[in-house]
């Protein structure tokens, strides 16, 4: 047998997917851990072993590929627990890091304080060195200057040492001096040079990214070895490969050397499985919906394309690798319910966590949340929750609801229950709708795949608040992101800031820098053991119109780039700014402007076949289980509602809403509005009339 | 379930759906305008207004907006009675009829539903030209309306959904810039998706059942902010500032005088008292002085409070016309807006012993530049505003130290400054210095948030330079204790050595490529005495350089060691 495993690290649980090459596959959670994940990781690991009646050897042994979503970056971050960090900079400009610009993200709230920067002041040394705008030395580097400050370092113990100075992305000369020197007197340090992290202009983009890159970089590195130690322990002699904020995955080697690239990974396995799954109901345009404990997560997919930005930010602090754009508020199965002053029922974005967790997990909560409010309304099943693995105290979801939101507002515990229920919808609708509308895109358009534990029982609401008229819910959305790993390629992904006009471009300039890129993407690549044949390139460019402030990125044929077609290139550009913005100016003669040159390498991976299931006819009723009263919001009362069992759902069944259908981690609510037919996968496609025919003919019925 | 005739989670819903469609105006404004004063730094505002012209719920990126729609939709609906009609387009900027600012162009779409006028949307963005006699409608040197922009009391561009088309290429023959005809259509754009917004709303609960429900939406937010009113004191309370030099009387001083009186869950904004208005420029208007007042106590309340009707019902302001906060026709008010860290230091002032919790010490008052030129690399001119230079501290309040590099309280952080990098491709200029200042920051328990120093090279011939602002003569102040933050300056150090001071209403022609440019931005108050902020707190600010060694000596009594402990022997005597 041979096994591939993918396993996403989250805040409260720590999921596993494990196929088998028949393309059947299991689903894993167990408790995280986060003082080290790498213990949930093992333990995984080992109870799958003990399913199978194996030694963790054994099954380690059988193992091909482990691919792994770590969030011990992010955390780093978020709890302000990274390396001590120093920072080399140009004379003058130390603060930009902790400056970020000068925004304060809530304009009325005074209390609101500046984040902390990743490196304090002190440890921001300012070097005497200057090139100008296009990269042409001024001032020669100061060697003592660097010296100076690493004794310094040295001195304070730090740990790794960032190098960002002005306009190094037209010149990395002085910062590869000054990287050999701190290299030289500093040998364990781990170094984080901004021309080679983000060789692209703006600089507070860049020096925010490579200081992340060096707070990051030895939590990463630590955490890595002492899996990749654990994992030799158990003999395991497979392939381990981290995932990224931009959706794809690396060797343990490029992202210790590029940590930063792994800091907003959590999400990113999302949009990766939703192309996979839409794909078999010939949607390549969708929304990825993720409904987790204390989060949110929304992403467009446009094309069988997942969003990129490079503008992303962690924790107000900017990141900007390329990553999927993936739009996250506080709404999940943990969002806290309350009466604001006005008298107004508000959820989240407070979450009571996983401890003490909703009211009903019985561990102390007091507070309703958003899952007191699920089992309330009979969407959840007391005794089935996790698989029965946590049973749920109904009286006490209903104590915390009575006393925190129903009698504020003089409701009964269900309406208030009710008032939740689509208090917390509405808002989830509202992020939506924000990540489509932002890309000029309709959202009814678009079919929402819906995962996370929590994801299923809200999809519906969601949907027909935005009228989206097709739903898809995988068998295995519990766990999508672990999914979505074992779906993603190698990828890495490079920049060159190349500032002018487009049609002034030396072409000669142009293809090299673009060659130098690829052949750098093709070595990392080799090391990853995909040889060159097996490599797809693609190339793209960050353009604008003259005097306007930000890019556009716009994918190019290889064969222009060879050719030299920049006339074609720009072509491209118009209708990508008209479809953003809604105007282009082509007609109007003005001139494009070139800003970053762009180049990705792809190594496909060998991806996972999932099983397909017989055709077993339209008749669900083999899945009935029971049925119970369960709140119908469109009819506004309890109805007694048919409850069917997840696992006895098969290819073709069909059923009509309201349903509710358990799973052992995930349970889904189907309003009356709309229909169920089970595909070929397992996954649930979710629809309203009008749809119908389309969907069952996409599926083969 | 049986429901009392008021669903309060509807209300609820209410609330996030107005919120949610005024954030899409403004997402569809930012997407579609061109200029990048409306699509970069959102100076602009999207709203929803209910047929009687009350706020239903407002997206105005910048806080200087927050009252900037409501007053000119009340004088339509007086304006235009009964002549209102589906399909209608109407645009206002006119200073004198309510508006805030002459570049400040609104589009007010009536929304109607079954024949009847059920509510307005609405956006106002700040246009890239409007005519006057200087592009860019800023103009130092008016005395008057006519010579800073077209004036636009109510006028329909589109009545029953048929373009005016004479009506609207009179507005664009006046208006120097191709790109602004093009923006007022973006903002048509935005109030079209109001409309469907509320459309829907109306399509999917009935009209009576959002009318009923929006009552008590307003109902609700007024409850809380009467409750945050109702938690001041009551009594009488005076403030003062004053506001230097109107750009024609070197050392001229003009104070605002305001009364604000709470009683029981009320408060009155009364500027009976301020000086007459000034021969230049530097006057407000009463709704850009009202914005001013309305946000200065919006950061003195819950930041949480829905914004509609609800919150400005227990407000009232009363700026007699004829003063520099509301002058009267035909003033010109193009500084207007930047009157507001004056009227915010005012309220400030008067409020700080009455609810000392919530107030701030004062933040550094705005000094802005602009650089023009043409920048020889290409031959081609640029326009540069100094958002670099001109971030300032804001002030510290009870707990929490001032935020750094902030800039004026009329954004409060909502602009961002240059990219240094692009700044340096985008102009000639090569930036010297742009960093945290020492020693700027009011001393306090709680310390003003620091200025910055930022220093260019200029990189062209026949630059000119451009200052508006203020705070270079009284620094911001410090409360409770706090001391006061540094001064504005903008000095030029041209390449004989010579240096030259700037007015802070200053234009100054044919500065050499070579020349210094060299601006302060102070730093913000700072709050309670600077004996009890913690001593470990200000060793770690002289480490780190925010605090200088002898400043942490004499203000704040701590003796630091050369290795950046505490002196605790010293400290302890100098604390005593």
């Amino acid at each position: 047998m041979e096994y591939k495993i993918g396993i996403d690290v989250g805040g409260t649980f720590t999921d596993f997917l494990l196929t088998l090459e028949d393309g059947s596959s299991q689903i894993y959670k167990v408790l995280s851990t986060p003082r080290d994940p790498s213990i949930a990781t093992m333990a995984g690991m080992g109870e799958m072993a003990e399913d199978r009646g194996l030694s963790l050897k054994d099954f380690l042994a059988q193992v091909k590929v482990i691919v792994h979503g770590t969030t011990v970056t992010t955390n780093a971050v978020l709890t302000e627990n990274g390396a001590k960090t120093g920072l080399l900079t140009t004379k003058g400009v130390r603060d930009a890091l902790e400056m970020r610009r000068g925004i304060r993200e809530e304009q009325y709230n005074n209390r609101y304080e500046n984040v902390r920067p990743v490196v304090p002041r002190y440890l921001r040394r300012p070097i005497d060195e200057r090139l100008d705008y296009a990269g042409k030395v001024l001032t020669e580097l100061s060697e003592d200057d660097v010296r100076q400050a690493c004794e310094l370092f040295k001195d304070q113990g730090v740990e790794a040492v960032a190098i960002c100075f002005m306009n190094s992305f037209a010149n990395p000369d002085h910062e590869q001096r000054a990287a050999e020197i701190v290299a030289e007197l500093m040998d364990d340090a781990y170094l984080s040079v901004s021309s080679t992290v983000l060789p692209s202009i703006r600089f507070y983009d860049r020096i925010s990214t490579t200081a992340l890159n060096a707070y990051v970089g030895p939590i990463l590195r630590r955490y890595i070895q002492a899996l990749l130690k654990k994992l030799d322990q158990a003999q395991y002699k497979g392939i381990l490969l981290i995932m990224q904020s931009n959706g794809g995955v690396i060797s343990p080697q490029a992202a210790q050397d590029l940590a930063a690239a792994t800091l907003l990974s959590g999400p990113a396995g999302g949009p990766k499985a939703g192309i996979t799954y839409g794909q078999v109901h010939g949607q390549d345009s969708l929304i990825t919906t993720d409904m987790g404990g204390t989060s949110f997560d929304t992403a467009l997919i446009k094309d069988g394309k997942p969003l990129v930005t490079t503008e992303g930010d962690i924790d107000r602090r900017r990141l900007a690798l390329p990553m999927l754009n993936v739009v996250t508020i506080g709404a999940g199965g943990g969002s806290l319910g309350w009466i604001d002053e006005g008298g107004l029922l508000r959820m989240g974005p407070q979450s009571a966590g996983s401890l003490p967790g909703p009211a009903c997990y019985g561990l102390g909560g007091e507070k309703p949340a958003c899952t007191d409010a699920d089992l309330v309304l009979g969407y959840l099943n007391p005794t089935f929750f996790a698989g029965g693995k946590i049973p749920l105290d109904p009286d006490k979801a209903r104590a915390a609801i009575k006393t925190h939101v129903a009698e504020p507002m003089g409701y009964s515990v269900e309406q208030a229950a009710a008032g939740m229920y689509q208090v917390i919808n509405v808002n989830m609708a509202a992020a939506v709708r924000e990540v489509s509308v932002k890309q000029g895109a309709d959202p009814r358009d678009f079919p929402l795949v819906v995962a996370g534990g929590a994801g299923p029982n809200h999809a519906c609401m969601i949907a027909r608040e935005l009228e989206i008229p097709l739903l898809l819910v995988p068998r295995e959305s519990s766990i999508f992101c672990a999914a979505g790993m074992l779906m993603s390629d190698l990828e890495h992904d490079f920049v060159r800031t190349y500032p002018g006009r487009l049609m002034d471009v030396d072409i000669g300039r142009f293809k090299d820098i673009f060659s130098r890129m690829r052949e750098e993407g093709v070595r990392l690549l080799e090391t990853e053991g995909i040889p060159e044949d097996r490599v797809k390139v693609t190339y793209s460019l960050d353009l604008r119109y003259v005097k306007q402030y930000h890019e556009v990125n716009v994918e190019i044929g290889a064969n222009e780039v060879d050719q030299g077609l920049l006339g074609a290139m720009a072509e491209r550009f118009h209708p990508a700014h008209f479809e953003l913005f809604g105007y282009e100016l082509s007609d109007a003669g003005t001139p494009v402007e070139l800003i970053n040159m762009r180049l990705k390498t792809i190594g496909k991976t060998d991806k996972p076949r999932f099983a397909e299931e017989e055709y077993f006819g339209a008749d669900a009723s083999p899945a009935l289980k029971s049925s119970r009263q369960a709140y119908v919001p469109s009819a506004d009362e309890f109805q007694e509602v048919n409850v069917y069992d997840g696992a006895k759902l098969k290819h073709g069944m069909r059923l009509s809403g309201p349903a509710i259908v358990e799973q052992v981690n995930t349970s889904t609510f189907i309003t009356p509005e709309y229909s169920l037919v089970v595909d070929r996968y397992g996954t649930m496609a979710i629809y309203l009339p009008a749809k119908e025919q389309e969907v069952l003919g996409r599926i083969g019925q | 379930m049986s429901k009392p005739s008021i669903d309060k989670v509807l209300v609820s819903i209410l609330q996030r759906r107005y919120k949610s469609i005024t954030e899409e105006m403004s997402i569809a404004l930012a997407r579609t305008t061109r200029s990048p004063i409306l699509c970069e730094a959102k100076d602009f505002v999207t709203g929803l207004y209910d047929a009687k012209g009350r706020m239903l719920e407002q997206c105005e990126n910048l806080p200087i907006l927050a009252f900037s729609l409501g007053p000119v939709c009340e004088y339509l609906i007086e304006y235009y009675g009964d002549d209102i009609h589906e399909g209608d387009v109407i645009f206002h900027n006119d200073v004198f009829s309510m508006g805030n600012q002459n570049n400040d162009v609104a589009a007010f779409k009536p929304i109607f539903w079954e024949g009847e006028l059920v509510a307005w949307s609405a956006c106002k963005g700040h246009q890239a030209d409007i005519g006057g006699a200087v592009r860019g409608g800023y103009n130092p040197e008016a005395t008057e309306v006519w010579q800073e922009a077209l004036r636009i009391p109510p006028i329909k561009v589109y009545e029953k959904g048929k373009l005016r088309r004479d009506v609207w290429e009179l507005i664009f023959a006046n208006i120097r810039l191709d790109i602004v005809p093009e923006d007022m259509r973006a903002e048509i754009g935005s109030c079209v998706v109001g409309e469907r917004g509320i459309h829907k709303l109306m399509e999917r609960y009935g009209r009576e059942v959002v009318e009923a429900h929006k009552e008590h939406l307003f109902e609700s937010t007024e409850k809380m902010m009467r409750a945050e009113v109702a938690a001041i004191p009551d009594g009488v309370y005076h403030g003062e500032s004053r506001a230097y030099y109107d750009g024609k009387n070197p050392g001229s001083v003009y104070t605002i005088r305001v009364t604000i009186t709470v009683k029981g869950d009320e408060i009155v904004f009364d500027y009976n008292g301020t000086d007459a208005q000034t021969p230049g420029f530097v006057n407000g208007t009463y709704t850009s002085s009202a914005s001013a007042t309305l946000l200065t106590f919006l950061q003195m309340v819950n930041p949480d409070m829905p914004h509609n009707d609800g919150m400005i019902r227990p407000v009232t302001i009363d700026i007699p016309q004829g003063t520099f906060l509301n002058a009267a026709y035909p003033a010109a008010t193009t500084y207007g807006n930047h009157l507001c860290p004056n009227n915010a230091d005012a309220i400030m002032r008067a409020l700080a012993p009455v609810i000392p919790d919530r107030v701030t010490a004062e933040w550094n008052e705005l000094l802005c530049s602009l650089t023009t030129g043409i920048d020889p690399r290409h031959g081609e001119p640029y326009v540069d505003i100094g958002f670099m230079g001109l971030k300032g501290g804001s002030g510290a309040m009870e707990g929490v130290d001032g935020y750094d590099h902030i800039g004026m309280i009329d954004a409060s952080g909502g602009v961002l400054d240059q990219d240094y990098e692009m700044f340096e491709q985008q102009t000639p200029h090569r930036l010297i210095r742009h960093e945290l200042w020492t020693d700027s920051a009011g001393a306090g328990r709680w310390r003003g948030g620091l200025g910055v120093i930022t220093e260019f090279i200029i990189g062209n011939d026949d630059t000119q330079v451009v200052t508006f602002g203020d705070g270079d003569v009284e620094p911001a102040f410090g409360t409770h204790g706090g001391g006061e933050g540094a001064l504005n300056v903008i000095w030029l150090e041209y390449p004989d050595g010579e240096r030259y001071l700037c007015t802070t209403k200053d234009l100054v022609r044919g500065v050499p490529a070579g020349t210094l440019y060299h601006q302060d931005a102070g730093g913000g108050g700072g709050y309670g005495n600077p004996h009890l902020r913690g001593a470990d707190k200000v060793a770690s600010e002289v480490r780190d350089q925010v605090i200088s060694k002898e400043a942490a000596r004499e203000h704040y009594g701590v003796v630091v060691n050369d290795d950046f402990s505490v002196n605790e022997e010293e400290t302890k005597r100098l604390r005593g």
